[in-house]
């Protein structure tokens, strides 16, 4: 090793040799094959209309100083196009890579964005299909009774669709009109896989009677929906018990 | 001497272009390292899958966050129904519960009527028994929760019932505070 660096330190000084001795070596090309490319290349990236003979004086320069300069190596390399534009190009994808990694991380988080929409579209559909069953106009009970159908899915809707002539007849009878009013609601459980979820509503109903007063009436309601194809449809409700300890 | 001198040359010629070579492999490498990259971010991209924007829905926790849900909830509960429970013997536990778990208007409103009930209370010999029925996070923002709780309160006076439970619905805000839930407001509804 030692004798080597003392071979480096004296083609320093005797220059004139070193290119003498490159040159010499450039012409037996057929030597280095890695050469033919690397010109090829270099000429690919700097389209110009050079002699084959400068390409090759010119290949054969870095070659020169690489020997002389053991020392002043590598600011020239870093010169070569070929390098920047493989830096710049990898800065580029790695920015890139970064830029995409990140937001697949933020989309393992999209579970839980699709979650809160679930969430907050189970609230609204609960809190409008209660606030539907607790209204009926006895004057249009079709469209009335309609609503409380598509309002519904499961065993709730099949009760309404079966007690609906008995109850048509009851409320011509009775003759009322009751509106609902949702005062809040919030949702306490949600399977957003299996299509399940549970709401609690507090609501205002107003029954009002062909003859007299309205009467206003607070309920408390428990409703149960399930995710149909036409979005989430209440399939239980009933008032939360009172008493049970 | 010379021709010594000239054969090593060569050799340092011959055997100095193997970092120059290992510089020409170099920005292939790069290129190679750029494509991998390339088609590892590509390929997450990809499995990211649509855009989704962001929504007010994410900012509020209520239900995705589950252990946050539990214990806001929890929380409230456990407050509600220590700050409304109380008899002629013991008034203190409730005022008490009060203070630690009562907070803002809450706390001021709480002060107020506890003040004109607890002398009811020891006079007609007035139990007040609270529980929660049911109880849901409307929302959970940061240090603030939104709560609707439906509660019964059965009360007696000297020892004989008043009725049915009174059915009760009330919207409660609350907010962490040392790591727990303090009502600063409640709303019947």
């Amino acid at each position: 090793m030692a004798k080597q660096a003392t071979d480096v330190d004296k083609t320093d000084v005797d220059k004139t040799e070193i290119e003498e001795a490159a040159e010499s070596a450039d012409a037996e090309g057929a030597e280095e094959p890695e050469k033919a490319p690397a010109a090829a290349s270099d000429a690919d990236t700097k389209p110009s209309e050079r002699s084959v003979d400068e390409k090759k004086s010119e290949a054969g320069k870095p070659r020169a100083r690489a020997v002389a300069g053991a020392v002043g190596r590598g600011a020239v390399d870093r010169m070569d196009p070929l390098r920047v534009t493989a830096i710049v190009v990898t800065l580029i994808a790695a920015i890139a890579a970064a830029w995409s990694g990140w937001s697949w991380y933020g989309a393992k988080h999209d579970d839980s964005i699709a979650y809160s929409a679930a969430r907050d579209d189970v609230l609204q559909s609960g809190e409008q299909a209660i606030q539907n069953l607790n209204t009926l106009d006895y004057r249009s009970l079709d469209k009335s009774l309609q609503t409380w159908v598509d309002s519904s899915t499961g065993d709730l809707q099949r009760d309404i669709t079966q007690g609906r002539a008995g109850f048509e007849q009851k409320m011509r009878e009775a003759q009322t009109v009751s509106t609902a009013k949702v005062l809040e609601g919030a949702v306490t459980e949600l399977d957003d896989r299996s299509g399940k979820a549970r709401v609690i509503v507090g609501v205002e109903v107003t029954v009002t009677p062909s003859k007299g007063d309205p009467v206003v009436k607070r309920n408390r309601l428990i409703g149960e929906l399930t995710r149909t194809r036409a979005g989430w449809k209440l399939s239980a409700v009933a008032p939360a018990p009172v008493g049970n300890a | 001497m010379r021709n010594v001198q000239l054969l090593d040359d060569l050799d340092e010629v011959e055997t100095e272009p193997a970092p120059r070579r290992r510089g020409f492999r170099f920005p292939f490498r790069l290129f190679g390292l750029a494509l991998v990259l390339v088609l590892v971010g590509g390929g997450l991209f990809f499995l990211r899958g649509p855009v989704s924007e962001d929504s007010p829905a994410a900012d509020n926790r209520a239900l995705t966050d589950t252990d946050a849900t539990t214990k806001a909830i929890g929380d409230v509960s456990n407050a509600l129904t220590r700050v409304f429970t109380y008899g002629p013997d013991d008034t203190a536990t409730a005022e008490r519960a009060a203070t630690e778990s009562l907070t803002g208007h809450a706390a001021a409103d709480y002060q107020r009527l506890f003040g004109q009930v607890k002398q009811q209370v020891v006079a007609q010999r007035l139990t007040l028994k609270t529980h929660v029925v049911r109880a849901g996070l409307i929302s959970l923002n940061g240090g603030r929760a939104q709560l609707l709780v439906f509660l019964d309160q059965v009360a007696t006076r000297a020892s004989k019932a008043l009725g049915t439970p009174a059915a009760a619905q009330l919207s409660v805000t609350a907010e962490l505070k040392d790591g727990l839930w303090r009502i600063t407001e409640i709303k019947a509804r």
